[in-house]
């Protein structure tokens, strides 16, 4: 990493903010329970487990330029497939429920990318947008019109995660089960980025005609990330699911979508660890807002101004008050000998 | 995030807070509390409601907290419970069933309630039945009108169930000469049980059915239900549309000449609060069945609603029957009556032992009485027909039996 | 044949509400090349309007035509304060939109307090013709999405208005170069479509009720109208509303035929809808007509 500043000018010898940003955010969430009440444990669990569906986001928007607005559909049509096991075939093992999800979220994803993505035309970014957008709200009514899955009162899932006959309560054991899967999903991220694969993924980002023209089929490329983002949020939906007993409709509809998009761009997209400092920053000030009398009903608007703000005057999000712009879009790939100099 | 907890204070938020901060609100650590005025030696009795103080179902939500409110506070000015001054705590569950689980665990885990009461919609109960009832080992009772069929031990429902609100109205109108019904309905799981209940009652009447048909929630064009009701000679809707859909259909219905044509419809949860969701013209001659109405000759009922509209000037919140405000009110006072039958004991098995052969002598709408064994309340019905924007009582049933969970 | 001709009217009642929704929408779309998720907040504006003048004790009809104007005044400050600086970025301009539309739907339901209300037709009641009765209001909704559209084909192809719009659409530079101010062709142009919304807006209201969601329940119609119909054209638009306002009350009528009435029950029939439109999209991306005809 060191190798990028000795290649460069002074103006580029700056610390690198982010992979302390991550430190801290690491350690600080190991150390978490330890100090937080039960009840609290839970909330931050489920922001974690809500961490994943950001983060499939982002990979969509920030690093292929798939504009997803409906990235929840993944996210609920797998807790609802992990309600049915429980509810209707009594099946609560999480060695199971994992890999379910997780397949849940890539095959769905698998039929929207493939549908929305691939074909003989190069689908335009307003398709996209819109495609995604109306598969979630079209999901999203199907499954509120449908008395097999409860319809518009969603399905409760009683019994807890189980291990063998180990119940695993929501609490400090599922805080860290979940913690574990949001880093291994984090990893399995930057792994794809910074690879090869990765800088496909940017040279798309630069120019994706260019990259068309030296050969590379760039709607597979999009449709592999899509994919990959696909089955983070299953995953992250199967044990959201589990953790909060209940999955509704509303989970897999245009206001979760939103959310995630609303997550990452205010975080800051385009980084991996700006979707989950959105995250944190959306949900706890949503959670300290629920208190305050005078605020709570003005919670979706102050949203919406906050959106707003971002997307019009600081489109690079939360990071990008610490993090410069090159270090911001500039994290892909091993940096080759001698250093890469100006890519753009 | 440490910080985010220390906000934590006062979390179940009350709209009129400011307004009620007279009448004894204070946030006392985590939840808004209404402290009664004097102290008793064992402590107040907690009484914890959970309802949708915001989001869609609020101005619901905001009845049954504002009965809430009076009828505990009626208790209180007459002394209490034996002796005891009821406190009652007050949790949102802003009509998201996701989020009410977590603000309902505040309840019994942090306030440590004696009794819950609250939810509305089916969803919600559903929701957070398993909470209070089986991981908060705490009594439950739920005051809406509802579709039947729960018999979860530890939860009383004191709202009219599908039995009281068919098993008068629905003879009532074969009598009157409709003979074929259409059921047109929004798709959840209350018109799902009411109508299996209804049809039974139409079929065994002598009525006929000709359609049930179950549309998404705020489906905006209904031509061809509509055009099937006109054609297939209908006499009557049991409509069990719900808003945001209700305006757009009865519009429709209305502009098709079904009124015109002597067709009548009926409604089971229009109340007082009708003539919002609907035109004064659509609504005219409309049936409705519920266990009150404001225009019942009853003088204690009377006396309640000119108590209520003293405590609450002017609300927009009513104290009506199709909002579960009546089953409040009722809930509250059975567990009054229960609690002087343990003689003071708050344990949630005697309670429930007293509660399952409790009554009340007088409530809203009269009388009302918990039918042993199976969780649910026999009280009067009444038969409600819209004129000029009030209920006309067409009939009134004494002691209606909830003919629930395998008890009659 | 009774039943066939009230089928054709209500779909022509309903196809004439999404016209006049969508085309507000296309208007923007084409010319701006910006698809605003804030559309259907527009519309609940104009129904909105009519509520807060019949809280006034002012008739509803006033309303009605007050709607328009205020939400055309109200669509020139948002796209002066906040749309004209997003012009080059698409997407970034719809992420702003939604953004908008979010904020006006949550204070339009924090003032209407989350309720739903009825709001009266200013005519109400049904005409007969022979057996059968027809909606007064349904009828007015028709006739107005006619004059309303005709005046709108005559602006763009009878006036120097017009003449700069089209030539805008065709080649913005060379507007520019001609000396058409793009900037203010743009205003008036985001103005306009928001002052079709408020229309629309307005005049569906008695049919429906008011709900912070009136307008939301449109926007993915909407927006598959105009992909449908392909953006860029005058027709186009009009076209895809038309079809998909008659696919929404047209397949609810699926269920009557023996056979598949099983298979189609209401909420089937509305995803149908979105299913149908997709397919269509994916396999003719331009819309059913293509660019440049105007």
């Amino acid at each position: 990493m060191a190798a990028m500043d000795r290649s460069s000018e002074a103006r580029q010898r700056v610390v690198r903010v982010i992979p302390i940003i991550e430190g801290l955010l690491l350690l600080f969430l190991l150390v978490l329970p330890s100090f937080a009440s039960d009840f609290h444990t839970i909330i931050a669990t489920r922001m974690l487990l809500l961490c994943l569906l950001a983060l499939s986001f982002d990979l969509c928007w920030g690093y292929s330029g798939i504009m997803t607005f409906g990235q929840a559909l993944f996210f609920g049509m797998s807790g609802y497939v992990i309600a049915l096991l429980a509810n209707k075939a009594d099946f609560l093992q999480i060695w199971g429920i994992v890999p379910i999800g997780m397949l849940v979220g890539l095959v769905v994803s698998f039929f929207i990318g493939w549908f929305l993505l691939l074909g003989k035309r190069t689908p335009t970014i307003i398709f996209v947008a819109l495609g995604t957008l109306t598969a979630s709200y079209a999901a999203e009514r199907m499954v509120a019109g449908w008395q097999w899955v409860g319809a518009g009162n969603g399905m409760s899932i009683y019994d807890f995660l189980k291990f063998g006959s180990f119940e695993i309560e929501p609490g400090q054991l599922f805080y860290y089960i979940a913690l574990g899967f949001v880093i291994l999903g984090y990893l399995a991220s930057r792994w794809l980025v910074r690879s090869q694969f990765g800088l496909v993924l940017a040279g798309m980002r630069q120019n994706e005609e260019r990259l068309a023209f030296f050969g590379y089929r760039v709607q597979a490329f999009k449709a592999l990330v899509f994919c990959f983002a696909g089955m983070l949020a299953g995953l992250g939906g199967s044990l959201y699911a589990h953790h909060e007993g209940f999955i509704g409709p509303a989970s897999m509809g245009i206001g979760l979508s939103t959310f995630a998009v609303l997550y990452a761009l205010f975080g800051g997209f385009g980084t991996l660890i700006g979707p989950i400092l959105g995250v944190g920053a959306i949900e706890v000030i949503a959670f300290v807002l629920s208190d305050q009398d005078e605020l709570k009903n003005y919670w979706p608007v102050i949203l919406g101004v906050i959106m707003l703000v971002v997307v019009a005057y600081k489109p690079a999000g939360l990071l990008g008050f610490v993090v410069s712009d090159r270090e911001r879009i500039g994290t892909f790939g091993k940096v080759p000998k001698g250093g890469r100099g100006g890519s753009a | 995030m440490s910080k985010a907890n220390k906000g934590l204070s006062r979390r179940g938020f009350l709209k009129g807070a400011s307004a009620l901060s007279a009448a004894g609100w204070v946030a006392a650590g985590s939840t808004w509390v209404l402290k009664p005025e004097w102290a008793h030696a064992q402590g107040p009795i907690k009484m914890g409601i959970a309802t949708d103080i915001t989001g869609a179902i609020a101005p619901g939500g905001n009845s049954n907290w504002q009965v809430a409110q009076f009828t505990v506070k009626k208790i209180n000015d007459s002394g209490g419970i034996l002796g005891r001054p009821v406190e009652l705590v007050l949790e949102d569950t802003a009509s998201d069933p996701g989020t009410a689980v977590g603000n309902v665990r505040r309840l019994v885990q942090q306030a440590e309630v004696d009794v819950i009461l609250g939810g509305i919609t089916s969803a919600m109960r559903e929701a957070i039945k398993n909470p209070i009832v089986r991981r908060g080992k705490t009594l439950y009772l739920y005051p809406q009108l509802y579709e039947g069929q729960e018999c979860t031990p530890f939860l009383w429902c004191t709202g009219p169930t599908p039995a009281q609100q068919c098993s008068e109205l629905l003879p009532y109108l074969i009598k009157q000469g409709n003979k074929r019904f259409a059921m047109p309905s929004a798709n959840y799981i209350w018109p799902q049980l009411l109508n299996e209940w209804a049809r039974r009652v139409i079929e065994e009447n002598g009525g006929e059915i000709v359609f049930e048909e179950y549309y998404p929630l705020d489906q905006l064009e209904y031509s061809a239900t509509v055009s099937k009701i006109m054609n297939e000679g209908v006499d009557h809707v049991f409509n069990t549309v719900i808003p945001p859909g209700l305006q757009a259909f009865t519009k429709q219905l209305y502009e098709a000449g079904f009124q015109d044509k002597g067709g009548t419809s009926s409604c089971v949860y229009f109340d007082e609060n009708a003539v919002n969701y609907v035109p004064q013209r659509e609504l005219e001659g409309v049936y409705s069945c519920l266990d009150w109405f404001h225009t019942v000759k009853d003088p204690f009922s009377e006396q309640l609603l000119k108590e209520y509209a003293e405590m609450f000037p002017d609300t927009k919140y009513l104290f009506s029957a199709g909002t579960g405000s009546t089953g409040m009110y009722r809930g509250i006072k059975l567990y009054e009556q229960s609690v002087i039958a343990t003689n003071g004991d708050l344990a949630r098995d005697a309670v429930a032992g007293a509660l399952d052969s409790a009554s009340i002598p007088e409530g809203p709408g009269g009388p009302a009485k918990v039918v042993p064994g199976s969780g649910h309340v026999a009280m009067n019905m009444y038969i409600g027909r819209a004129k000029g924007g009030q209920w006309d009582i067409i009939s009134e049933a004494k002691m209606v039996d909830p003919d629930e969970c395998g008890k009659t | 044949m009774d039943a066939a001709i009230k089928l054709v009217f209500d779909i022509l009642a309903f196809a004439s509400i999404m016209v006049l929704v969508v085309s507000g929408l296309a208007v923007i779309a084409s010319l701006m090349g910006i698809f605003n998720l804030g559309h259907g907040e527009f519309v609940l504006l104009g129904a909105y309007t009519v509520y807060v003048f019949r809280g006034e004790g002012l008739p509803e009809w006033s309303g009605m035509l007050a709607a328009p104007i205020l939400v055309g005044i109200f669509g020139l400050l948002i796209e002066a304060s906040a749309i004209r600086r997003l012009y080059k970025s698409p997407i970034t301009a719809m992420l702003a939109t939604y953004a908008i539309g979010l904020i006006i739907r949550e204070v339009v339901r924090g003032l209407i307090g989350g309720q739903y209300y009825s709001i009266d037709e200013p005519i109400p009641g049904a005409f007969l013709v022979g057996d059968l009765s027809f909606s007064i209001w349904r009828t007015v909704i028709i006739g107005t999405t006619v004059v309303v559209m005709a005046g709108c084909f005559l602006l763009l192809t009878r006036t120097t208005i017009g003449l700069q719009v089209r030539g805008a659409l065709e080649n913005p530079s060379l507007a520019r170069a001609s000396g058409v101010s793009t900037t203010k062709l743009y205003s008036m142009t985001f103005a306009f479509g928001a002052a079709l919304a408020g229309l629309a807006g307005a005049l569906m209201v008695p049919l429906f009720s008011l709900s912070a969601d009136l307008g939301v329940r449109f926007l993915v119609q909407a927006f598959l109208s105009v992909m449908l119909g392909g953006v860029g054209t005058f027709e186009g638009p009009i076209l895809g509303a038309a079809m998909i306002g008659s696919m929404v009350p047209g397949f609810q009528w699926l269920r009557e035929i023996p056979g598949v009435a099983v298979a189609v029950s209401p909420v089937f029939a509305e995803v149908l809808v979105f299913v149908v439109a997709l397919t269509i999209v994916k396999f003719r991306p331009n819309g059913l007509i293509s660019k440049g005809r105007i």
